[in-house]
């Protein structure tokens, strides 16, 4: 089938204002956006610039918004898309550096902010911390997150004030929050019980929609809110 | 030099966010419908108990108005409905789960209602 690949172009060298490039190629229903992106730099014009790493999913780096919504080219195929006018984008909300490169620096430093890794000064058992099946489920969904950004920058909340730590955040946050083996959290919920912590959650739903791994992030989001509330961890 | 990172109005109401986003979207502007309608209210009230102003009056015909009535009940009915959805997912986390459905039931409750408002608001103007 033909496909348009309409491309959001910003060269911070030589441009004022963003525009938009159409190229236009051959391409098979089962291609996915990524693969079209490869093309349209290979054979049409080689300074198309935009990330992607493992092209399975699987580090993060090529989310952008794809017929006006977020998600990564790598998982995106041409046919569930459904129509053979493709538009890329970058994420909302983060400055841009060139095309469809994001400056991610402050959605690090709201990451960096919730203390996401294990915290548990007490000496560590002689072979493992052990925990039962169960109470590793608790906190499951939450571990799957690839910090690919597509959540946060989905969230009318963030793009008003980057200052909110977004549901990516808030997801890692969870992650640990709810790890019987940690023992981080009253700082953590600190953190997020701020003006820009939880409560800039209007439970909107973008980034549950957003999510190229299915995480259940708005269900995350309330149930930290009710930890902050009740105090309790259950 | 980096382009900054402000999202413009249009460029978010053009986000794809689907049923959730747009029953955010319609919650906040409810909530502004409902604040305009108090706000008229008081006003006239004033204006006509204060002075005898026929701007008063004129205010009331406006809110009086079948259009306007339509337009308040939208507001008040689709703030009430959504602001309970939104209250019982806050309650009870466990529910996000079926947030979809959530929506669904919401406009299942909300269209009915909202229906035999515009006709009873209809036939009230047209007949009487
Ligand atoms: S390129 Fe690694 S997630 Fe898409």
């Amino acid at each position: 089938m033909q496909v348009t690949l309409k491309i959001f172009r910003y060269d911070p060298e030589k441009d004022k204002k963003p525009h938009y490039d159409a190229f236009k190629m051959e391409a098979e229903p089962t291609d996915r956006v990524l693969d079209l992106l490869e093309k349209a730099k290979g054979y049409q014009d080689g300074t198309i610039s935009f990330r992607r790493s493992c092209a399975h999913g699987v580090c993060g780096s090529d989310a952008m918004r794809i017929n006006g919504m977020n998600r990564l080219a790598c998982k995106t195929l041409v046919q569930d898309l459904g129509v053979n006018k493709i538009t890329v984008e970058p994420i909302l909300g983060l400055p841009i550096l060139k095309d469809l490169i994001v400056d991610m620096e402050p959605f690090f430093d709201n990451y960096r902010a919730v203390t996401p890794y294990f915290i548990n000064d007490e000496p560590a058992p002689a072979k493992e911390r052990l925990q039962s099946p169960e109470d590793r489920e608790r906190f499951d969904d939450t571990t799957k997150c690839i910090l690919c950004g597509a959540c946060t920058t989905s969230c009318p909340s963030f793009w008003a004030n980057d200052q909110y730590l977004g549901p990516s955040a808030i997801v890692n946050a969870h992650r640990f929050i709810f790890d019987s083996r940690d023992k981080g959290a009253a700082e953590r919920l600190a953190v997020l019980n701020d003006l820009f912590g939880v409560y800039r959650c209007h439970t909107i739903f973008n980034c549950t929609l957003a999510c190229p791994r299915e995480i259940q992030i708005t269900q995350a989001i309330g149930e930290v809110k009710k930890a902050i509330a009740t105090g309790k961890l259950d | 030099m980096a382009l900054k990172r402000n999202v413009g109005l249009l460029e978010g109401l053009k986000y794809r966010g689907g049923g959730p986003m747009l029953a955010w979207l319609l919650h906040r502007i409810s909530g502004l419908g409902i604040l305009v309608f108090v706000g008229l209210h008081i006003l006239a009230a004033f204006l006509t108990q204060q002075f005898g102003s026929d701007a008063g009056i004129f205010i009331n015909i406006i809110y009086e108005s079948w259009a306007f009535q339509i337009f308040i009940f939208f507001c008040v009915l689709f703030h009430a409905i959504n602001g309970l959805r939104i209250i019982i997912l806050d309650l009870w986390p466990a529910l996000l789960e079926y947030q979809r459905e959530a929506i669904w039931l919401e406009w299942f409750v909300f269209i009915p209602i909202f229906g035999l408002a515009v006709f009873v608001i209809f036939s009230g103007s047209l007949g009487g």
